[in-house]
C-alpha cells in the first residue's frame, strides 16, 4: 500500500510537469493547427538556458525559472515565425515533419554548444515531507503548486481577458477572427509565446527533478506530452489537465511494479490504446479519421 | 577502401529508402517505425548467425545458420512484426494519428531493447559478426568487402528493377489512389486498408533486408545506431530525391550519404569534442528537410505520372456531347471539335505539353504535389 | 415499367438523437433516371451516403438487385456495380487524367503485387485495349488533350466533366450523382444532363440528388421527394406542382421555372 502511495505521490510531480508541457502543446495546436514535434526542443532549451543562467545567478532558484520561461517563450516566437508561419497552407503532417526537422536541429546546436554529456543542476532538493499519506521532497511540492499556479493562470488568462477570448476566436476559425477585427497574427504570435514559456519553466522544472539531463530531454518528454494531450482531448486546455493527470499515474503506477525503465512503453500501449478508440480524448464521444474499407 | 565502405553503407540506406518510399510516397503513410525494422532485422540476423552468447553477453536465439538463411528468416520476423504494427495502425489512423503512433511503436521497441537485456543485450549490443563466410569463399579482408559492395549493388539494381516495374503497375497506380483520396478509391472499389497492409509489409520486407546487410556491413548493433538522429537521414534522402520516384529515391540517398559526408569531413571539430561534427551534419540534414519540404516538397525528381503517348482514335467519331463552341472556353479548352483532331503529333511528340487551359492553374503546381494528403 | 433493380425499404438512422432518414421507403427501376429531390435537412445526401455504404442505418434494407447492401463496405458495394460521387468533385489530383480513367476500369485482378510484378507483359495488353476504350470516352467528353495532365491543374468544370467521364469508364449498373450540378454553370450543366441521359439510353440506372429543379425536370423520368427524413411524395415531376406536401415543403419555392 505505502509503495503505491509514494509512487502515487510522486506520480503528481511527474503529471504536473505532464500537465504544463501538455497544456502548451494543446495551445499550439489549437492555435496553430499542427501537431509541434519540435515542442519537446521548448522544454530542453529552458533546461539548458537555466543551467547556463546557473553561472549567473547561482542558487537562486526564481532566476532560474523565470531565464527558462524566457528562453522557451523566445524559442517558441522564433518557431512560429520562422517555420509555422511558413507553411501555413501546408498539410499538417508536412508541417509535423518540418518541426522534426527543427527538433533535429535544435538537439544538434545544444550537442555542438554544450556537448552531448549529460549535464545537471545544483539547486537543493530540500528535505522529504508527509502529506497525508505522500511521500514527497520539497521540490516535489514547489513543482505541484507552480504547476497548479500556472494552470490558474492559463485558465483566468483565457477565460476572462480579452486576449483569452481571441485566442478562442482564432483556433476556432482564423479568417472569420480576422474578418472580425481579431488582430490574429498577434494573437497567434501570443499563444505561441505563452506555450514557449510555460514549457521552458516546465522544462526546467522536469531537469531538476530527473537531476542530470541531455540534449535529448525534451524529445524524449514529448510522447509522453503528446500521450497527455490525446488523452485530455487536442486543442481543448482544461481536459488536458486530466489526460496529463491519468498519464501521470497510470506510467507512474505501472512502473513502480515492473521496471521504471518501461514508463514509457506503458505511455506508448496507452497511446496506441487512445489512438484506437478514444482520439478525440477520453472526455469526448469519438470518431474515426480514416474510411471503412 | 574508404570509398568502398561509402558506397556499401549508401547502397544498404537506398534498399532502405525504395522500402520506404513504397509506404511514405505511394502509400503516403508517413511512417516513423520504418528504421526500427532495419533495426529489427540487423539484430535478427546476429543471434540466428553468430552462435551462441558467451556470459556476461546474453541474448536470445543463439543459433549458428549459414548468413543467408538468416537474413531471410530475419526478413520474414520483420514482416511478421510489420504485420501487427501494420493491423493496429494502418486500420484507423491516418497522418499526424498515424505518424505519432508509429514513432510511439518505435520509442517503445528502442526501449525494450535497451532494457530488457536478454533480448539483445541492452545497451551493448550486438558484435562479432565479422565478414560471414570469408574463410569459406578463401577471401582476404579487402576482398570480401569488395564483394559485399558488389552484392548490395547487384540488390540494389534487383530492388530498384521490382519496384520500378511496380511504380508503373496497375498496383502502383491502385495505391497512389487511395493516397490521394481514400472516400474516391474505396467508392470505386479498393479496399483501402488492405492495399496500405500490403504496402506496408513489402516496405517493411525491404527494411529487414537492408538490416541483415547492415549487419555483415557493420559487424556490430547497437540502439545507439538507432537514435533519433539516424532516423530522420533516410527521411530527408527521400525529401530530396523525390517521393514517388524509385530513381530519385536512390539518388537522394546517394547524394545525400557521399555528399552530405563529404561536405562535412573537412569541417573542423574543436579538439576536446569529438561530437561536434557529426552534430553539424545533422543539423544541416535538418535544414535540408525542412527547406525541401518548403520550396520543393516533390523533391529534385517528381513522381512520374502515368503517361499516355498513344494515338488518339482516327476516323469514326462516337456519340459526342453537344458543345456550343462560343461558350465551351467559359468551362474547358478543349471543347471545340476543331481543337480535338488537332494534334494528334503533338501528343505523341510531347506527351507531357499540354495547350492553353492546363496552364490556368499554374500557382498550384508547386504545392500540387505535396497537399492533399501526401504530406 | 421496368424491374426494381434498388430497393429501399424502411431506412432509419438517427444521429445523436436526430432522425436525419425515417423509415424512408422508394424503388428505383433499372434503366431510369430518378431524382431525389427535398429541401434542405430532409436526409437525401444521409440515404446516399447509406445505399453507398458509407455509414450504417440503424434500421431498414437496401436491396441492390436482391443483394443486401447494408453491413457492406463501401468498397464491396462499389463492386457490386455502384458508382457514386460525391458533393465536390474528388478526382485523384496527383494522376493524370487518363490514370483517372484507367483506375475507373477496376482490373482489380491485376492489381494484385504478384500480378503487377509477374504478368507485367499480359498486364499491357489488357492495358492497351482499356486505354483505346477510355480514349474514346475522353473525346466524348471534350477532355482528350488534357489526357496527360494532372487531375489536380483541371478547372473546376473540367473536374466535374471528369467524374462523369471516370462514370462511363467503370460502366456502372446503378449510378448515384451526389448534387452534379453544385456550382456548375448553364452551359456546362447541359452538358451534364445529356451525359445523365445517355447513361439511361445505355441503360444504366441513374439517381440524382439536385437542388436545381429545372435539371431534374429536364432529366429525370421519376422523382422521389424527402422532407424531414422521410419520403413525401414519389412520381413524374410534372405531378409534384400540385402536391400539397411537396409544395408545403418546400414553403412556396417556385416549382415552375428556377
Amino acid at each position: 500500500m505505502t509503495t503505491f502511495l509514494v509512487s502515487v505521490g510522486v506520480g503528481l510531480s511527474t503529471a504536473a510537469i505532464l500537465a504544463l508541457s501538455a497544456v502548451a502543446f494543446t495551445l499550439e495546436y489549437a492555435i496553430s493547427r499542427i501537431a509541434n514535434f519540435a515542442h519537446g526542443e521548448f522544454l530542453t532549451i529552458g533546461a539548458y538556458a537555466a543551467y547556463s543562467g546557473q553561472a549567473i545567478f547561482h542558487q537562486n532558484v526564481a532566476a532560474a525559472a523565470l531565464i527558462a520561461a524566457v528562453a522557451g517563450m523566445l524559442a517558441a516566437l522564433a518557431l512560429n515565425a520562422g517555420v509555422i508561419e511558413q507553411f501555413r497552407g501546408r498539410s499538417a503532417i508536412t508541417v509535423l515533419i518540418a518541426t522534426l526537422g527543427v527538433a533535429l536541429i535544435v538537439q544538434n546546436v545544444l550537442i555542438m554548444v554544450y556537448g552531448a554529456a549529460n549535464v545537471s543542476y545544483s539547486f537543493a532538493q530540500g528535505g522529504l515531507h508527509h502529506i497525508g499519506p505522500f511521500l514527497l521532497t520539497t521540490s516535489n511540492i514547489e513543482v505541484i503548486f507552480s504547476a497548479l499556479a500556472v494552470a490558474g493562470l492559463i485558465y483566468v488568462l483565457l477565460q476572462y481577458t480579452r486576449f483569452g477570448k481571441a485566442v478562442r476566436a482564432v483556433s476556432q476559425d482564423r479568417a472569420l477572427a480576422q474578418v472580425s477585427g481579431v488582430p490574429a497574427r498577434r494573437v497567434v504570435m501570443g499563444t505561441w509565446a505563452l506555450a514557449g514559456a510555460i514549457s521552458g519553466f516546465a522544462g526546467f522544472v522536469l531537469a531538476d527533478t530527473i537531476g542530470t539531463f541531455g540534449p535529448q530531454l525534451g524529445f524524449s518528454f514529448l510522447l509522453l506530452t503528446i500521450t497527455a494531450a490525446v488523452a485530455g482531448g487536442i486543442g481543448r486546455p482544461y481536459a488536458t489537465l486530466g489526460g496529463a493527470l491519468i498519464v501521470g499515474l497510470v506510467i507512474q503506477i505501472a512502473g513502480t511494479y515492473t521496471s521504471s525503465a518501461y514508463q514509457l512503453v506503458y505511455a506508448f500501449l496507452l497511446l496506441v490504446v487512445l489512438m484506437l478508440f478514444r482520439p478525440n480524448g477520453v472526455f469526448v464521444r469519438r470518431s474515426s479519421t480514416a474510411v471503412r474499407a | 577502401m574508404y570509398w568502398v565502405s561509402v558506397i556499401t553503407e549508401a547502397g544498404i540506406f537506398a534498399i532502405l529508402a525504395l522500402g520506404l518510399d513504397v509506404i511514405w510516397g505511394w502509400a503516403g503513410d508517413f511512417d516513423l517505425m520504418f528504421y526500427g525494422y532495419l533495426a529489427l532485422g540487423s539484430y535478427m540476423t546476429f543471434v540466428l548467425t553468430i552462435g551462441k552468447p558467451t556470459p556476461p553477453v546474453e541474448y536470445i536465439i543463439g543459433w549458428h545458420l549459414p548468413v543467408l538463411v538468416s537474413m531471410l528468416l530475419a526478413i520474414a520476423v520483420v514482416v511478421g512484426f510489420a504485420a501487427i504494427v501494420g493491423a493496429i495502425a494502418l486500420r484507423n489512423l491516418r497522418e499526424i494519428y498515424f505518424a505519432v503512433t508509429t514513432l510511439g511503436a518505435v520509442s517503445a521497441l528502442y526501449l525494450i531493447v535497451e532494457n530488457y537485456t536478454s533480448l539483445f543485450d541492452g545497451y551493448n549490443g550486438v558484435y562479432g559478426l565479422i565478414n560471414p563466410g570469408q574463410t569459406a569463399l578463401n577471401l582476404t579482408y579487402n576482398g570480401y568487402r569488395i564483394l559485399l559492395l558488389v552484392v548490395v549493388l547487384l540488390l540494389l539494381f534487383l530492388a530498384y528493377l521490382l519496384v520500378q516495374r511496380l511504380s508503373r503497375s496497375p498496383f502502383g497506380r491502385m495505391l497512389r489512389s487511395v493516397r490521394e483520396d481514400e472516400r474516391a478509391a474505396a467508392a470505386y472499389g479498393r479496399k483501402v486498408f488492405f492495399s496500405k497492409y500490403r504496402a506496408y509489409l513489402f516496405g517493411a520486407a525491404f527494411a529487414g533486408l537492408a538490416g541483415g546487410l547492415f549487419a555483415i556491413f557493420i559487424s556490430a548493433f547497437n540502439p545507439s545506431a538507432w537514435a533519433p538522429q539516424e532516423l530522420l537521414v533516410i527521411y530527408a534522402a527521400i525529401l530530396v530525391g523525390g517521393r514517388g520516384n524509385p530513381r530519385g529515391v536512390i539518388l537522394g540517398v546517394f547524394v545525400i550519404y557521399i555528399g552530405l559526408i563529404e561536405l562535412t569531413r573537412f569541417l573542423p571539430s574543436p579538439a576536446a569534442r569529438p561530437d561536434f561534427a557529426p552534430a553539424l551534419r545533422q543539423v544541416l540534414i535538418g535544414l535540408m528537410i525542412i527547406l525541401m519540404l518548403r520550396f520543393r516538397p516533390q523533391g529534385f525528381f517528381r513522381e512520374r505520372p502515368g503517361v499516355d503517348p498513344g494515338p488518339r482514335p482516327a476516323g469514326r467519331r462516337p456519340w459526342r456531347l453537344r458543345v456550343p463552341a462560343a461558350a465551351a472556353s467559359s468551362d474547358t479548352a478543349a471543347a471545340s471539335p476543331g481543337a480535338a483532331v488537332a494534334s494528334p503529333a503533338t501528343t505523341l511528340a510531347s506527351p507531357e505539353a499540354a495547350p492553353a487551359a492546363p496552364a490556368r492553374n499554374p500557382g498550384r503546381d508547386g504545392q500540387a504535389a505535396d497537399d492533399g494528403g501526401t504530406g | 415499367m421496368s424491374a426494381a433493380l434498388l430497393e429501399i425499404e424502411n431506412l432509419t438512422k438517427s444521429f445523436g438523437g436526430v432522425h436525419a432518414v425515417r423509415e424512408c421507403t422508394f424503388s428505383v427501376p433499372e434503366g431510369e433516371v430518378v431524382g431525389l429531390i427535398g429541401p434542405n435537412g430532409a436526409g437525401k445526401s444521409t440515404v446516399v451516403d447509406l445505399v453507398s455504404g458509407f455509414g450504417r442505418p440503424d434500421f431498414g434494407s437496401i436491396r441492390l438487385a436482391g443483394d443486401q447492401l447494408i453491413g457492406k463496405r463501401p468498397d464491396v458495394i462499389s463492386r457490386l456495380g455502384l458508382i457514386r460521387t460525391f458533393q465536390t468533385p474528388r478526382e485523384w489530383r496527383n494522376l493524370t487524367v487518363m490514370d483517372n480513367l484507367m483506375l475507373a476500369r477496376r482490373r482489380f485482378d491485376s492489381e494484385s503485387l504478384w500480378r503487377s510484378t509477374a504478368h507485367a507483359r499480359r498486364i499491357r495488353r489488357e492495358e492497351e485495349s482499356d486505354r483505346v476504350a477510355v480514349r474514346g470516352i475522353l473525346d466524348r467528353f471534350g477532355l482528350a488533350e488534357l489526357k496527360n495532365e494532372l487531375a489536380v491543374r483541371l478547372s473546376g468544370g473540367q473536374k466535374r466533366l471528369l467524374e462523369f467521364a471516370r462514370i462511363a469508364a467503370a460502366e456502372p449498373r446503378l449510378i448515384i450523382l451526389d448534387e452534379p450540378m453544385g456550382g456548375v454553370n448553364p452551359v456546362l450543366g447541359a452538358r451534364i444532363g445529356d451525359a445523365v441521359r445517355h447513361f439511361a439510353e445505355e441503360g444504366r440506372t441513374v439517381i440524382v440528388v439536385e437542388h436545381n429543379l429545372p435539371f431534374i425536370e429536364r432529366t429525370c423520368d421519376q422523382v422521389v421527394v424527402m422532407d424531414l427524413g422521410e419520403v413525401i411524395a414519389q412520381g413524374p415531376f410534372s405531378g409534384l406542382r400540385g402536391n400539397p406536401r411537396v409544395i408545403e415543403a418546400y414553403l412556396g419555392m417556385d416549382l415552375g421555372h428556377g
